[in-house]
């Protein structure tokens, strides 16, 4: 990093320099006359600055970002070559061994099987009539269940063996003297990926005098041959860097003349910055919808969407582990659904009356004094971040609710429910409905209020009858606002409703939402190829979709309303 | 005059219904007010639920011990090496050093119960202070630590409920084979054994109500569940025959068990804890926790009871006992925590602090800005100053818009997928988890920035155009100077938003147990770290009540932060804000 940081620090003083003599090779090219000079002396010290600065900055950053990514791959190119026989004869007891054959074959034949079991289910679903038979489809589910169960037993034997076979020849190949490297090597070809990881970080935190978690001498050749990676590469960019940046220094102050369009330049090169970066809200979006996407149908491949969307069953726990084999996962998503639209309709209850009657009374009833001290407060409570709220319902509200429960006679109410949940996000909710619904009740023109009171109408008639009427598609728009944020929700219910994916009614038993399983899945051990957090991806894009669509949908009526009245 | 139209009829019949609208009318009013005093108050209830939960947790009893660093224990191979001081015994030290404050107590057991007053971890903080210092080794060292967290609850009175009595008579007590024989020579036991035997009546009764309702369900029903029942039923009914028995007159003292109140006499340095209560309320018989000698007539006693039962509660009476001792040999002080901001993560309550949260809260907003503001300044003076009107601008405003309304979470799954798993950027460090807020405060960022352009006037740029500047003279040397209070403004806010964040760091890994702060330098922008927030999060999970009180502490910080952020905003607004 030092290197790089002394890099950087040259070519700030480059970039200053490049500034410096651009502007004093200007005014000398007209000998002091600066009228002559067709851009101020300035922009040929920001154009020589900018092609000095600006193109080594941006390699810079990409080694930032990327630098430790090639530095891996390469180190572990390098080390497999060593790893090439060791390999090779890994290949061949793999090719030889009786049990993995046998256990390929077995997962064949429990593969095709499966196969049939899902077409035959298929053709079940689809037919009519009386060949339409309960009984049967529900023993090919059982039978599938099974088979799935079979399946991943196999398969998990598959994997053990083969680990078996790789520790067998790793172990052989120490004894016989094989060079670390090569030790190294293999161990990167072949382990499991999380094993890979870890070893490359620990070789990495070895190679930068870090504190790695175990020491081993394949660990040690590693390092070094990262560390050797690693100063090639840092090297390299620092090089290069100056380079262009020095290139860019003597090409650009040849540029300078009198004649030379040096303002024209600068300002496209400006023109063409706060372009990109506009851009960047767009690729943000792009971002979004692909890796969603992407990820999404990876997890549609194994589980078919109407499952996903009509299924009541969500228990995402798929085999991770041989002794997780009894539980095969479920992702039906409508408990999740529910759980979701329930809370939402709680906060919807808390936050809507008292949003909208504090706004009406803020904006018609309210002297300017007692206004402007209370619309802070509401401010304050938009302000505290969420998961505050959510230890306030964890602490406060969710013993306060089962404790009242118990008064009146309910005992088995428990802390963590959908009660608790809805109501402090309603609270969150409250200045958000608020100040929108402020918005539009200010918008509308006081010419209809006077017209009101002139016909003898006291204020609230006046509210009733033409202010909320008129300001109607405003607040429904902010309501609808307020909704999809509520959706979008995650500390609150994260600490306070719970996990228990329970298809319930009853707001005071624990139920779970699409923004909790995300953070479920997707917290702790993590697997990049199971169905479990690619169902992760597949909730976040639904929430997605839901929230944009609210949105489109209340930014358009927000909108044709206010053109009505300005 | 005559041709005034009579007008009464609709006069009474206006006011007919006045009454009525008026009520309606106040009634309207008083919703209103009621609305907003509803919105208030539950700002005070949140506000003050969380100072009064996290004010304890800025007081700490320490714990002051002379520690004998004795050169064998610390230095084994006597070379004063940091190896070799490492390999120190620094726990047996601390141990040493309790066990002369009860040198009384010896078995296997008890000593166990000694150590925890302070938790192990403590040993470590010894060794830091001595690998410091090495010109410590060899003499007696004043070490203070925390006190073990139940503890430190008990003496701020959160942890049990307690009374004590001043009793009239004269204390004697009697060490025998059974424990020690307690007597007072009046009856200054007589209330407490009066309320013990109503707590064991009132408890036998519940036992057969709850029976006899059994007994009834099990009527109803038939099969296994009504034996169960039954069964149930019958040992309700046997524990409260048993309760009953020990109350009966001729059955002797009052046996004293874990589920009743603890009761103790102590006495100049000596505290017993009574096993049984004579049922005259003279005495009775216990075992002693602090001391072990007897005593005739002893005049200055004192009876303490602690109401809340053993079973319910995390200390042992042992516990309480000793700590009480050292409180009144003055060896356990109660002072300003510092633990709590000099320390990162901890699983042990009283050395947690917030530092590692703190620091990672800055690394985090330093990646923040450096990103969000340049380029979300950028984009709004692109789209107010220099955008054409077409589609693609709008396609940009539309996006916008959408994407202040993205839920957090998203922006979260966004850095998971391509910052850590396409770019193959650390996982928890504060580089991706800054990328993310950066992303996500850039629609504030942005709408704010317009909002503030659109409040120069236009007669600026028209001046600056007239006089031949440039477009980019124009925007950079007068429009962007003007706007540039509203635009800092509406910058901090963003920030301070993004400060509170919490989900989607959780995507991105930020949730890690780090004991280690990360370092306030570049290596810190990849090292693993968490976030004042999710700290906040991961502490409002631990299983330590301690924890409860640190994380409202946690969050007084976090919300002074914020306020900070917030009024430095209002600030700004207030000093440079130009009507125009």
């Amino acid at each position: 990093m030092s290197i790089i940081a002394i890099v950087a620090l040259a070519i700030i003083v480059m970039l200053a320099g490049g500034f410096y003599v651009g502007r004093s090779r200007a005014i000398s090219a007209v000998s002091g006359a600066t009228a002559r000079l067709h851009s101020l002396p300035n922009f040929h010290g920001y154009y020589v600055a900018i092609w000095t600065g600006l193109p080594a900055f941006i390699l810079l950053a990409a080694y930032g970002m990327f630098g430790s990514g090639l530095v891996d791959r390469l180190t572990a190119m390098e080390l497999r070559r060593d790893a090439a026989a060791l390999t090779a004869s890994f290949e061949t007891a793999l090719e030889a061994d009786t049990e993995t054959l046998a256990l390929a074959e077995t997962l064949a034949v429990l593969r095709d099987r499966a196969d049939g079991v899902a077409e035959a289910m298929a053709d079940l679903r689809s037919a009519s009539g009386s060949d339409r038979d309960p009984a049967r489809l529900e023993a090919l589910q059982s039978e599938q269940t099974d088979l799935v169960n079979q399946l991943a037993t196999a398969e998990d034997a598959r994997l053990g063996r083969r680990a078996e076979l790789r520790d067998g020849v790793s172990d052989e190949a120490a004894e016989a003297g094989a060079s670390v490297r090569a030790l190294a090597g293999f161990e990167l070809a072949h382990a499991p990926r999380e094993r890979r990881q870890l070893f490359l970080s620990d070789a990495r935190r070895i190679a930068t005098d870090g504190l790695a978690s175990r020491a081993s001498p394949e660990l040690d050749a590693a390092a070094a041959v990262m560390r050797r990676h690693a100063d090639q590469i840092r090297n390299l960019v620092a090089g290069i860097a100056i380079a262009i940046a020095f290139g860019g220094l003597i090409r650009t102050r040849g540029q300078v003349a009198a004649a030379f369009r040096a303002r024209n330049h600068v300002e496209s090169l400006v023109t063409a910055m706060l372009f990109l970066s506009s851009v960047i809200a767009i690729m943000t979006t792009i971002g979004i919808v692909f890796s969603l996407l992407f990820e999404s149908l990876r997890f549609f491949s194994t589980v078919p969407l109407t499952e996903f969307l009509f299924g009541l069953q969500w228990s995402p726990q798929i085999a991770l582990r041989a002794d997780q084999v009894g539980q095969s996962g479920a992702f039906g998503a409508v408990p999740l659904f529910a759980g979701t639209a329930m809370i939402t309709v709680i906060a919807m209850i808390v936050a809507v009356p008292i949003g909208l009657l504090s706004a009406i009374y803020l904006s018609e009833y309210a002297g300017p004094r007692f206004r402007l001290t209370a619309k802070p407060v509401l401010e304050i409570l938009a302000g505290v971040p969420t998961v505050v709220y959510g230890f306030f319902a964890l602490l406060t509200v969710g013993p306060a609710i089962r404790g009242f429960f118990a008064m009146i006679g309910i005992d088995d109410v428990v802390t963590q429910s959908a009660l608790s949940a809805g109501l402090v996000m309603g609270v969150m909710i409250i200045p958000f409905i608020s100040s929108l619904s402020d918005d539009v009740i200010n918008s509308v023109p006081q010419s209809l209020r006077d017209g009101s009171y002139a016909m003898g109408a006291t204020k609230s008639e006046t509210i009733g009858r033409v202010i909320i009427p008129a300001a109607l598609p405003g607040i429904v728009g902010a309501i609808l606002l307020a909704v999809s944020r509520a959706v979008g929700e995650t500390m609150i219910v994260v600490m306070a409703a719970g996990q228990g994916a329970n298809l319930t009614a009853n707001p005071l038993e624990s139920v779970t939402t699409i923004t909790v399983q995300i953070v479920m899945l997707l917290t702790g051990d993590q697997e990049f190829d199971s169905p479990k957090t690619l169902s992760a991806f597949a909730l976040g894009l639904v929430l997605f979709v839901i929230t944009l669509v609210m949105n489109v949908i209340a930014l358009r009526v927000v909108q044709r309303y206010r053109e009505k009245y300005d | 005059m005559t041709d005034t139209p009579d007008i009464s009829p609709i006069r009474t019949a206006v006011s007919k219904n006045l009454g009525a609208r008026y009520r309606a009318e106040l009634r309207f009013r008083a919703a209103g007010l009621a609305a907003v005093a509803a919105a208030v108050g539950i700002l005070v209830i949140l506000l003050s639920s969380i100072v009064s939960g996290g004010l304890p947790a800025f007081t700490v009893n320490e714990l002051e011990l002379t520690v004998d660093l004795d050169e064998e224990l610390v230095d084994p191979s006597g070379e004063r090496s940091e190896d070799s001081l490492r390999r120190g015994s620094y726990s047996r030290v601390l141990q040493n050093a309790i066990r002369t404050e009860f040198p009384e107590v010896t078995g296997r057991r008890e000593l166990r119960n000694l150590f925890s007053l302070y938790t192990a971890l403590n040993a470590t903080r010894l060794m830091d202070e001595v690998l410091e210092d090495p010109g410590l080794i060899g003499t007696q060292h004043r070490f203070t630590m925390p006190l073990a967290d139940d503890l430190d609850l008990y003496l701020k009175g959160l942890l049990v409920e307690e009374r004590s009595f001043q009793p009239q008579g004269t204390l004697s007590l009697e060490p025998s084979d059974a424990g020690v024989v307690v007597r007072s020579t009046a009856t200054d036991f007589r209330d407490l054994a009066a309320e013990i035997a109503r707590t064991l009546r009132a408890r036998a009764t519940l036992l057969e109500t709850e029976a006899d309702r059994l007994t009834e369900r099990a009527q109803e029903l038939s099969g296994t569940e009504a034996e169960d029942m039954l069964y149930d039923a019958d040992l309700n009914r046997r524990q409260a025959a048993d309760i009953r028995a020990r109350l009966e007159i001729d059955a002797g003292p009052i046996e004293l068990d874990n589920s009743l109140p603890s009761i103790l006499v102590e006495s100049e340095g000596r505290t017993v804890r009574l096993a049984s209560l004579a049922r005259n309320g003279a005495g009775g018989t216990g075992e002693y926790l602090l001391g072990g000698d007897s005593v005739e007539a002893e005049n200055a006693w004192s009876i303490q009871v602690i109401d809340t039962p053993v079973e319910r509660r995390r200390v042992s009476d042992q516990l309480i006992v000793w700590t009480r001792a050292l409180e009144e040999r003055g060896a356990i002080s109660s002072t300003f925590n510092t633990y709590l901001f000099a320390n990162a993560d901890s699983r042990e309550p009283e050395l947690a602090g917030v530092k590692g949260a703190l620091y990672g809260s800055i690394l985090t907003m330093i990646i923040t800005i450096i990103i969000s503001v340049p380029i979300g300044v950028f984009t709004a003076l692109y789209l107010e100053e220099y955008a054409p009107k077409n589609r693609f601008t709008a396609l940009i405003e539309v996006n916008i818009n959408n994407l202040a309304a993205v839920p957090s979470i998203v922006f979260g799954l966004l850095g998971l997928a391509v910052f850590i798993n396409a770019f193959g950027l650390p996982r928890s460090a504060p580089l991706v988890g800054g990328l993310v807020l950066s992303l996500m405060t850039l629609p504030t960022v942005i709408i704010a920035t317009r909002a503030a352009l659109k409040a120069v006037p236009q007669s600026i740029r028209q001046a600056a155009l007239a006089v031949g500047a440039s477009r980019t003279q124009t925007v950079f040397h007068h429009v962007l100077p003007l706007a540039a209070p509203g635009i800092l403004t509406g910058a901090i806010i963003g920030l301070a938003q993004a400060m509170g964040e919490t989900a989607p760091l959780l995507m991105i890994g930020m949730v890690a147990f780090i004991a280690d702060a990360p370092t306030l330098g570049l290596e810190g922008f990849t090292e693993p770290a968490t976030v004042m927030p999710v700290q906040i999060f991961l502490w409002s999970d631990g299983a330590e009540r301690a924890f409860e009180a640190r994380t409202a502490a946690a969050i007084l910080v976090l919300l002074a932060l914020m306020i900070g952020f917030n009024a430095l905003a209002i600030y700004l607004r207030r000093r440079f804000e130009r009507r125009w």
